[in-house]
Order: structure tokens, then sequence, then C-alpha cells
């Protein structure tokens, strides 16, 4: 023991690598208490502090904290289980981490009623969203369709976001401020358009929504900046209309799903293993029923994949919905579609209390922030829609397409600079540029929330909630979306739109 | 009783050595060979009640049911395994099935044993091949943390059992039951007499579960595959009731007084644990608490120690073998199909699968102690024995057994009434495998109905 008291090191001996120095490095270590001494270490220097209980009482906290780790109700266990993968089986598993899928989670688990009734997995490619059309979309939302089930799906949603800290609200945290601007939307149509309009705000008024026709002579008064030449007709939304931040209200959905139990997983679903039944019809055709055993997600960059056994798989996939309903090799008419949308910065423009403006040519903008900033698009035409390849800006197509209308509206855009631009995919349907919501008829637990055509994020939250309907109870029991099935994809009968941008 | 160990331990070279296409047949016939001669053992012309006696091995009435229900079930276990081992590669079937049989035959040897060394041994030995199944079979990552807890809460509770009976072995010179059960009572007066008292029973309560040491049995139950749950539900449990069964000879004075922790325990587990399944979501957690509940009753029943408690004690025990196995394979067959244990999830199939509705009947029944079925019989034994001991325990099993008609109940109605969820509109109809296993199960369930003198032990 007594060798533990005055033990020093002389660098003297080492040669070579140092410069040789006489100096002792360590001090003896003379032991304050005496001759007890504590060996607790093999340490061959002093510690620089000399505080007996202080060091006592770090390795306590560290005996402590190993005690809990290991305790019943913690995580510990002598056999290291592997957490990166995705677990090995999860009741509904969602493919898709966007606000579609989140939004699934989280009104799954708001409908368990017990706590751990439902494993909800979501399964998400792309942790850092730098490709989904969640976050890259303009955010606005508005109750003008000519369908009354997305009208309903607004409207529903519109509420859900006003009262959203009600919902989405975790203890302890920051409660959610989606930086909802409730500016309306503003419809502008030209003559031969304007009896659409008139007949869609029958429909709109008829299922709740506040939009209020204006006539050529009332938007000048309204909003004198506009140029009403050409304009017979406009459409305002009054109420609940408007834009948020796509990004937040996504991080809400999955911060409270998460905290209600759903899991994450980060990886790319690529393969399903499913069991067939060949069922004959009373005509005598054969009909082939699937049902999905499980999904393998393989993970990013690397060669380990995990197979997930599932009872029910969810297509929340956006724009790659259609390649995965592909790897089952269903025909799903969903394909992306690539959208620009340009940063604009004109000091003179119009004020803040300018809504969203949709032109009957297509070309929309609306304000952002307080800086005299505002976005602007248009959706090209059906020849000359750009390669989906990459999220690549061209600019030329703002000068091109954008900036003529744009200016001829809003004259005081005429002089404007092109801050920055981005583009994002819609996840659009092609049969009817309406969204798929559904299960499939020949696999009998997938189900369908996609195909939203750039509405998804504005209905988001209804969508949710009626999926989660679906899955739990049976049927839809709030919005009936039975029209928004597979069947009129079958069935070649396609719910249009008469009001799309 | 070498008829029916020899075949048993051959039916292991025939596991290895069928050709791959009758591999299931051949082990069935077998077992199924090996059951009915167990049956053998009920026809007992003895004064003594031990039969079938050699030096190690013995059956009598305690024991005869518990051995007929272990061979009964390897059958039920084969069938019920083919479909979810149907995938994997030869020889991983053949290991599977050669765990199976091996459990049945240190089950065999436990049950039949006279000497408690052996069967403290044999208790042991069925831990191997059940931690076996369940880690190596099991469905998820949290089947590793099952076989810690359950391998754990036996091996941990069982050592003081062997020194109790090392213990018992130099006071009284023997361990051997044929003459322990005409030994005097011994005088037991210290603490350490009382630790010793408390070793001798731990690991069998432990084992059945009692409520405040029942931890293991949900993960277990509900991560162990098909057969593991099974086994576990319908004969594991029982060697607990039997040890205690046995060991209660040799405690005599002691137990008037040292029971009281545990019969409370027991009683109040009844009420908790069927409490609980309320709660549950998960089918297996749900038929796993139930039978911490059943158990409950019957520690109750053998604590006391009146001819009546052991009678139902016994026959509570065979019966919630059969039922508990029962509704294992029936949350199985669903599992099959939908691929999920969650209530939620799996609601309305009676207009699916509306032949398997009549087996959710008749083991939901059958649960919830339906008269004139034996489980009733055995609840009722057991309530009335409990009420001479004192009144005041009726109102803690009068609540457990309405506690338990609601649980099984609910687990009835959510799982076959209601209306049919979209996605499930199309499964795979129920397979004539699966109507076979129900019906071995329930069958011998009806059947005991009208001759239950087999299964109440020494009292007849």
């Amino acid at each position: 023991m007594s060798t533990w008291r005055r033990v020093h090191v002389n660098l003297r001996k080492a040669h070579g690598l140092f410069p040789v120095s006489s100096r002792r490095v360590t001090q003896p270590n003379t032991w304050k208490y005496g001759h007890l001494t504590l060996c607790k270490s093999l340490s061959t220097s002093r510690p620089l502090r000399d505080d007996f209980f202080k060091d006592l009482e770090v390795q306590l906290a560290a005996m402590r904290q190993k005690a809990l780790d290991a305790l019943p109700g913690s995580d510990w266990s002598p056999l290291k289980m592997d957490r990166s993968l995705p677990p090995e089986r999860a009741d509904v598993v969602i493919v898709g981490g966007g606000v579609i899928g989140w939004s699934i989670a989280y009104w799954i688990k708001q409908k368990e009623r017990l706590r751990g009734g439902v494993r909800v997995v979501v399964v998400e490619k792309d942790p850092t969203y730098s490709q989904a059309s969640t976050v890259l979309s303009a955010g606005g939302i508005r109750q003008q369709f000519s369908l009354p089930e997305n009208i309903c799906l607004s409207i529903a949603s519109a509420q859900f976001m006003k009262n959203i800290n009600e919902h989405l609200h975790v203890l302890n945290e920051d409660p959610v401020d989606l930086q909802f601007n409730h500016s309306g939307y503003l419809f502008l149509a030209n003559e031969e358009v304007a009896h659409i309009m008139e007949e869609n705000y029958k429909t709109q008024r008829s299922f709740g929504a506040h939009v209020s026709l204006l006539s050529a002579t009332q938007l000048k008064e309204k909003f004198p900046w506009i140029n009403t030449d050409g304009v017979a007709l406009a459409s305002y939304g009054l109420e609940n209309e408007g834009w948020f931040d796509p990004w937040t209200l996504l991080q809400a959905f999955k911060r409270k799903a998460l905290s209600l139990g759903a899991e994450q997983s980060i990886g790319e679903v690529t393969d399903f293993k499913y069991t067939s039944n060949i069922a004959t019809t009373a005509e005598g055709d054969q009909v082939v029923q699937r049902r999905i055993k499980s999904v393998k997600v393989q993970v990013n960059n690397s060669l380990e994949y995990q197979p997930i056994e599932c009872a029910i798989v969810v297509n929340a996939a956006g724009a790659l919905s259609g390649k995965l309903a592909a790897t089952l090799g269903i025909l799903l008419p969903v394909e992306p579609r690539k959208r620009y949308i340009y940063v604009l910065n004109c000091p003179d423009g119009p004020g803040l209390d300018t809504p969203f403006l949709i032109d009957y040519s297509g070309v929309w903008f609306r304000r952002e922030g307080l800086g005299g900033n505002y976005i602007a698009g248009t959706s090209p035409e059906e020849a000359l829609e750009p390669d989906t390849s990459d999220l690549e800006v061209d600019h030329q197509f703002f000068e091109e397409k954008v900036w003529p209308h744009l200016a001829s509206r809003v004259p005081a855009l005429e002089k404007l600079k092109v801050t920055s631009a981005w583009a994002g995919f819609y996840d659009y349907n092609t049969f009817d540029q309406n969204a798929v919501i559904g299960l499939h008829p020949s696999i009998n637990n997938m189900f369908f929330a996609t195909g939203f055509s750039g509405h998804g994020l504005q209905h988001s939250p209804a969508v949710g909630r009626a999926m989660a309907e679906l899955i739990m109870e049976g049927n839809f029991t709030s919005i009936d979306l039975s029209n928004l099935g597979f069947r009129r994809i079958i069935q070649k009968e396609p719910m249009l739109e008469r009001n799309i941008v | 009783m070498l008829k029916i160990l020899i075949p048993t331990l051959m039916l292991i070279p025939t596991a290895w050595f069928a050709p791959p296409k009758w591999l299931w047949p051949l082990t069935l016939m077998g077992s199924l060979l090996i059951a009915v001669t167990s049956f053998s053992w009920f026809k007992s012309t003895s004064e003594v009640g031990w039969t079938t006696l050699n030096s190690y091995m013995a059956t009598d009435p305690l024991s005869t049911p518990l051995l007929a229900l272990t061979c009964w079930l390897l059958p039920l276990m084969i069938l019920a395994s083919q479909h979810h081992t149907h995938n994997e590669p030869l020889n991983r079937q053949r290991t599977y099935l050669t765990l199976l049989i091996s459990l049945q035959f240190f089950l065999i040897l436990a049950f039949s044993a006279t000497e408690l060394i052996m069967f403290y041994v044999m208790f042991e030995a069925t831990l191997l091949p059940t931690l076996m199944i369940i880690t190596r079979w099991g469905n998820q990552a949290e089947r590793l943390n099952a076989g810690m807890y359950f391998l754990f809460y036996t091996l941990a509770s069982s050592l003081p059992l062997l020194v109790a009976l090392l213990i018992l072995q130099n006071t009284s010179g023997t361990l051997s039951l044929l003459t322990l059960q005409y030994m005097s009572p011994m005088s037991l007066t210290t603490h350490a007499d009382k630790l010793w008292w408390v070793g001798c029973l731990l690991a069998f309560l432990v084992k059945m579960p009692l409520y405040g040491v029942h931890l293991w049995l949900p993960k277990a139950h509900v991560e162990a595959p098909i057969a593991g749950s099974m086994i576990l539900a319908a004969v594991l449990l029982k060697l607990g009731g039997f040890g205690m069964m046995r060991m209660m000879l040799v405690l005599e004075p002691l137990t008037k007084e040292m029971l009281y922790p545990f019969i409370v325990f027991a009683l109040w587990g009844i009420v908790m644990a069927g409490s609980i399944c309320l709660r549950q979501t998960d089918l297996k957690s749900l038929i796993a608490y139930s039978s911490v509940s059943h158990m409950g009753l019957v520690v109750a029943g053998i604590l006391v120690q009146t001819p009546w408690g052991f009678a139902g004690a016994l026959i509570l025990m065979i019966a919630h073998g059969l039922t508990s196995s029962a509704l294992f394979c029936l949350a199985n067959t669903n599992y099959e199909r939908i691929h999920s244990r969650s209530i939620l999830l799996a609601r309305g199939l009676h207009m699916v699968l509306p032949l398997m509705a009549t087996w959710w009947f008749f083991a939901s029944m059958a649960n919830l102690a339906l008269p004139p079925l034996p489980n009733l019989m055995g609840e009722l034994m057991i309530i009335t024995s409990l009420i001479g001991w004192s009144y005041w325990t009726l109102a803690l099993t009068g609540t457990g057994m309405l506690i338990t008609a609601s649980y099984s109940m609910y687990m009835f109605i959510t799982t076959q009434r209601g209306p049919l969820p979209n996605h499930l509109v199309a499964l795979d109809p129920s397979h004539t495998r699966e109507h076979l296993i129900m019906a071995l199960h329930l069958l011998p369930l009806i059947l005991l109905i009208l001759n239950p003198q087999l299964i109440s032990g020494w009292v007849n």
C-alpha cells in the first residue's frame, strides 16, 4: 500500500520523442488523510482536484445511473438488441414519412383505445426530406374545390389547424405555431369559365365554405393593384383559407405520433412478401386475392435489410407511390410531376392583404413574409412537363411562362427580382388528379392515401383521420370518402376537379 | 411406465430419420399412440393408490391426470406447429420436434417421480427445451428478454428448493414420497424452519405463478411460438401446482401460520390479473394473464390443505390446461391469417370464419367456468373449501369469478362480434387441421363432465 503513496514518473528515461526535461511532470502522490489510502485507480499521477468526497460523488452517480439502467422498466438488457434496424414485426406499416404518413400514424394512435394497442411503424427513406413533396410545397389551403369530398376535407383540416394545439400539443414541449396566414384564395375567371366558377361557388357554399363571388368592379375596389382586364368573376375565400408552414405541420404530427408510441424507421421499402388465393367468380372468371405478409425495408447505403411482418400496409409514399405499387404489380396511376416555385422580391408590390391569387391562365402568386417577398409559379402544359429525374429549376420557364401573365395581371410586379427558386414534386394522379384513398380491391390489406396532385398537404389532417377510421373502425365515419376509392380507377370513371392548379 | 417412456424416447430417432414427406405424419401418429396408451394409467386396481411402481417412478391418482395431459398435448403441439415451421429447413424442423419430444420425456419423468430429488432435477430440466423453443422460434426481438425472465425467475427461486430438499433429506433420512407420506410432522419452530418452509414452496409459487412473482409469464407466453405457449400454459404451470401438492405432505404444522401472505397474494392476484385482462389489447397477453388469474385460485386451493381444496385444484388444473391451450391455438389461427395479435385489428371474425367462431365460443365459455364443465366444478370446490377456511375469501373469489366472466366475454365479443373491417374480408378459410386441434382440446373437456372422478385426485 505504501508504494502507492509516492509514485512519480521520471521522464528523463524516456528518450526520443519527447523533449528531454528534467522537470518532474507529476507531483508526488501524497495522501492528505494519512496512511489510509483508497486504491481506487491505477493512475500514476495525482488527479487535478484533491477532494475525496467529490470523486466519491461522481462514482456514486455513475453507479446509480448503471443501476437505473438495469432496473425493470428500462431498456437495458444483457443481450443487446440492434435497435437501428426496423422492428421485426408491426401491426401497421406506413410507407412514407411525409405529412400524410405521419398524420395517419398520429390518428391511428389517437384512435387506439388503450396504450400500445396497435404497433405503428412509419418507414421513411430520406430523413432529411430533401425531395419530399411536403416540405417543398407552397403550403396553401383552400376550400374552393368543385368535388364535395375535397371541400369537406379542407374544411375539416382547417378546423384542425386552427385548433392545432388541442390536438398536437405534447407535454413540456413548445406549442405548435403553424404561422397560418388567413389571407384567403382569390380565383379569377374569364367569360368562358365564369359559369363553372358560379356552380362551384354554389357547391362550396352548400357544404359550409365561406366563399364570396366578386364582380370585376368589386374586385377592383377590394384589391386596387389588380388589373381586371378579362376578369368576369372572382371567387374570394373569406375564412379558413390561406397558407401555413408545411415543415411545422409535419414535425408537429411526427412529434405527437412519436410521443403516443408510433415508431419510425429509416429505410426504403423495396419488396413485399405476400400470399395469393385464387378465387372463381360466379361467371367462372379467376380472381387473384393477395395478402401482404411482410414488407422488406432496405437500409440506406447498406446491404442490411429487415423484413417487417405486418398486418396492414399503408401506401403514403407520395410521388413514389406509383413505383411502390409497381413492385406489387399494381397499376397505380400516380407519378411525380415537377413544379417550380420562384421567390420574388418586389418592394412596390401589393400589400399585406394579398391573397393567394390564381389567374385563369394558371399562373399563381402569394405573399411570403413581410419584406415584400412573393412566391409565384404555374402549371406547365401537359405536353411540356419537365423532366422528373432531379429537382433542378428552369429559370427560363419563369421568363417565358410566369412573368408575362403575372406582370399583366398585377402591374406592380413588372419590376421584380427573382431572388430564389426551388422545385418540388406533385404526386400527380394521371387519371383524374384527385386523391386515391382506400383499400385496393385485389390486395386485401394494402391501403392507399396518395395521388393528391398538389392538395395533399392541405388535406392531410382530415385524410389521416379518415384512414385511421378505415383501419380501426372499418369504415369512414366522419367524411365519406368512398367515392375517392380505387373503384373509380378500375371502372375508368374519373372524378375530375373542375378547378385545378 | 416403460411402455410410455421408451416410445417417447424413440420418437426422437423417428424425428431424425423420418423421410421429409413423412416427418410430421409419423411423429404425429407416434405421439397419438403414446397418448392413447397413457390412458391405461387411469385403470388403477391398486389398493394403496400408487400403481406402476418401480424404484424411481410411480403413478398415483394425483399424477395420472397430469401425465395423461402431458401425453395428450404432444400430438396437439405437433399439429399446431406444422404451419409455421413448414418454410424452415428440414433439420430445423427435426430439431424443433426433438425439443418438444424431450420436453414430454422430462415432464413424464417429473410427474411420475417418487424421489423428490428426481422431481427437482426434471423440474429444472424442463427449463432448457422451453428456453430454446422461446428464444429460437419466437417471433420478435423481445423474445430474448422473455427467455431471460423465464429462466432466471425459475432458476433463482428453485435454488432454495434444492437446499430445502437437502435439509429434508438430512432431517428425515428420506426423500421418497412413498415414505414421506407416512412421516410424522416435524417440529418446526425456529425462524430457520420458516425459511425452510418458504424455500420448499417458492419455486412452485413462481412456477404457478403466484401474483407477485408472475412477471415472467406474460412475456414468455406472448413471445413463445404456439407449441411453446401450449406446453407452458397447459403443463409447465401445473408442474408448480403438482410440486406444491407433493410438498404439502412434509410442511405440516407450519403451514397454518405461514400460508397467510401467500393466500393473500393468490386471492388478490385473481382479482388483479383479471382486471389487467380487461385492459389488454394483445390477445396472447390476455390469455396469459387469465392463466395467472386461474392459477391464483389453484394456489389458494392447495394452500388451505383440505381434501376438497386439493381435488378442486387438480380438477381446475386439468380443465384450465385444456382450455388455455385451446385459447392459445385459437389466437394462433388468428395470428397466422392476420399477422397481428392486436384485438383492435382482428374483429368481427364470425362473419368470415363461422366455424372457428364456434370453437371460440366453447373455449371462452370454458374459460369463464360455465357449468357443467369441469372448470366450474374445480372452481366451486376450491371456493367452498376457502369459505370453510374463512368467510371473507368469498368477496375476493366472487369478484374474481365476475371479472373472469367479463374478460372472457370481452375477448369473445371483440374478436368475433361487431363489424368486420374491410381488410379482413378475404381470409383463408379454416383448415381441417385447425378444427382437429380444437376438437381434440375441447372434446376431452366435455367428456370429463361425465366422469370427473378421473381427475379429482385422492378423494375417491
